[in-house]
């Protein structure tokens, strides 16, 4: 072990201090509470408090957001400027709303895949189903599981 | 057979010790911007260092057209043109949250993981239930789940030495041997496995790198096979304990534990499982310093600077009763450097965004990212004072890694370094922040 060793003159001043075994001061951090005395009755409710992850994500690891554009969704109450929750862990079936990469475009809408046939159905009845046709490329890129949006208060 | 004589089997049949999986993600950033932008499919892409500079990722259409890793983008830019080439700057905070998405679903196959590299790691099987298939089945469904739940392609190599691991990740990798990306040494007989490394260049091999392939080629070793039946005790008196190493754990006698802070010639990763739950800012914060100097003297050795940085902590996701969190952010730095100083004031200010009090820390780490040799530097237009790339900061990193040498390492070390400046960085075509940043989510369109 060397002898202390502090900032000289070949060294830069206040960059070096010497370590091994060196006292430690433990300061006290923002935000955590020291409570001396009895224990809070409320101590065994700490994990109560509702968490809106919990709500919505049932699989963080697989879990990805999107923002919505457009009107074509609102039946299923996805509406312009919401933000999906969706869940690439859920296998795609039929009658799931899930977003799909097709033609080069990020889609949101049902899925519909019955006797061979396989479209991506709006639920707005402005919007015509889109067939999906030999040679195209379609890939169902995630479950769509929850939305949420945040209003301006 | 019923499903509890098939349970009865599974007890009885263990993965013997040891046996390392190598998971690497196949042309990761590329494959991470492709996974958000629909209109990249079978598109080329390349993905930029810091600056705009080289080509770092190559995306498989990319690598079909013969266009080199680390090519300065400057010289491609006309062939790039040409073929339709789509060029990204690096998206670090997206490749790391991908990352350690991916480190998560492996997490879930195996106890003892080691994060090797932003997009590797090695998982030690033994002692989990052997898969009916045999580890191939093993191989196959970490594939399955990461292509099903995060939609990246990954690679495994299955091996009873890490070296050996990361061989047949590549045979997974080029199709040498193995199918459908999985690769398992451990079904395959001796004859079978020295056919294949006769086939397979010595500078392939883990840990071998050009200098001493063309050492090794004066000594007429070209291939893996002939490394592999080469006098170890000759490797060791000509070369090192590290190739003597080498040679063993070809030859299947495991010597790498896992964990072991080996650079990689892309990254140089320094992590740590705590022997006790860490809870509180200050003791994480002196850990990651540690391990910022443990790196950043590496990275000095061999003469590189990092351009980007990266920090995670967790808790230990095998403890599912306590509460969970994770959470590792990378940051591109200003201006590449080598200067533990700097890159600790960064490593902090990372850990301080990514604390979260009331967890117990069960591991931490640091990767530096983003290697280009010392002599290369780009300077900042806006570099100040004590920039990394005066004579007095590598003056001073050398009496640092003298003393720590000397007196043994840590004797040496930092007390607090801050650094107060965000510098702007060239960064032309930067992809969204789709999993980082709420500005920064992908659009679906609702027509």
């Amino acid at each position: 072990m060397p002898e202390v060793l502090s900032a000289g003159p070949d060294l830069p001043p206040g960059i070096f201090v010497p370590l091994p075994d060196a006292p430690r001061r433990l300061l006290p951090l923002d935000g955590v509470k020291v409570s001396a005395g009895f224990p809070s009755p409320a101590a065994d409710y700490e994990d109560a408090r509702l968490d809106i992850n919990d709500y919505l994500v049932r699989n963080p690891v697989s879990t990805f957001f999107f923002a919505v554009q457009g009107d074509s969704m609102q039946g299923a109450e996805i509406f312009d400027g919401d933000i999906l929750v969706v869940d690439r862990s859920i296998r795609a079936r039929h009658g799931h709303v899930v977003v799909a990469f097709i033609n080069g475009e990020r889609l949101v809408k049902r899925l519909y895949r019955r006797s061979g046939r396989v479209a991506l159905v709006a639920e707005n009845p402005g919007y015509p189903a889109l067939e999906i046709q030999d040679g195209m490329e379609l890939v169902v890129w995630g479950v769509v599981v929850g939305k949420f949006k945040r209003f301006a208060a | 057979m019923g499903r509890g004589g098939r349970q009865v089997q599974a007890l009885c049949r263990l993965i013997p010790v040891p046996v390392f999986a190598l998971v690497d993600c196949n042309n990761f950033y590329a494959s991470c911007e492709k996974l958000f932008n629909p209109r990249l499919r079978d598109r080329p892409v390349v993905v930029l260092s810091n600056n705009d500079g080289c080509v770092v990722a190559r995306s498989a259409e990319v690598k079909a057209l013969g266009i080199p890793m680390g090519v300065p983008w400057f010289k491609i830019r006309d062939d790039a043109r040409r073929h339709g080439i789509v060029a990204f700057s690096s998206n670090y905070a997206l490749y790391a949250d991908m990352s350690n998405r991916v480190v998560d679903v492996l997490s879930g196959f195996a106890p003892n993981l080691e994060v090797y590299s932003i997009d590797e790691s090695f998982l030690e099987l033994s002692g989990l239930p052997l898969p009916e298939g045999g580890l191939v089945v093993y191989g196959a469904g970490i594939r399955q789940r990461i292509a099903d739940w995060l939609g990246l392609a990954v690679c495994v190599g299955i091996a009873p030495t890490k070296t050996l691991a990361k061989l047949a990740n590549h045979c997974a990798k080029k199709g040498l041997a193995g199918a459908d990306g999985v690769c398992d040494f451990t079904a395959m007989n001796r004859d079978e496995l020295t056919a294949l490394f006769e086939r397979i260049a010595v500078g392939e091999v883990w840990g071998v790198g050009r200098k001493i392939e063309a050492r090794l080629e004066t000594m007429g070793i070209r291939t893996v096979r002939q490394l592999r039946d080469a006098d170890p005790e000759a490797i060791r008196s000509r070369f090192s304990v590290v190739l003597e190493r080498t040679v063993r754990e070809l030859r299947g006698i495991s010597c790498i534990d896992l964990e072991e802070v080996v650079p990689d010639r892309q990254q140089i990763m320094v992590s740590r499982s705590f022997g006790h739950l860490v809870t509180d800012l200050e003791e994480l914060e002196e850990a990651v310093a540690s391990y910022i100097a443990r790196a950043a003297e590496k990275l000095r050795s061999q003469n590189s600077m990092a351009g980007a940085l990266q920090v995670y902590v967790r808790t230990n996701i095998f403890k599912p009763e306590v509460p969970q969190y994770q959470r590792g952010v990378t940051l591109p730095l200003p201006e590449a450097t080598a200067d533990t100083r700097i890159l600790a004031g960064w490593a902090r200010r990372i850990l301080r965004r990514i604390y979260r009090p009331g967890f117990g820390y069960h591991k931490a780490g640091v990767m530096l990212l983003d290697l280009r040799p010392a002599g290369n530097r780009q300077f900042s237009l806006l570099d100040g004072q004590g920039g990394t790339g005066d004579a007095r900061s590598d003056r001073l990193m050398a009496v640092l890694d003298g003393i720590n040498q000397r007196y043994g390492r840590g004797s040496l070390r930092l007390a607090a370094e801050g650094v107060d400046r965000a510098w702007r960085m060239r960064r032309g075509n930067l992809s969204p922040g789709y999993t980082t940043d709420w500005a920064g989510l992908a659009v679906v369109r609702a027509v």
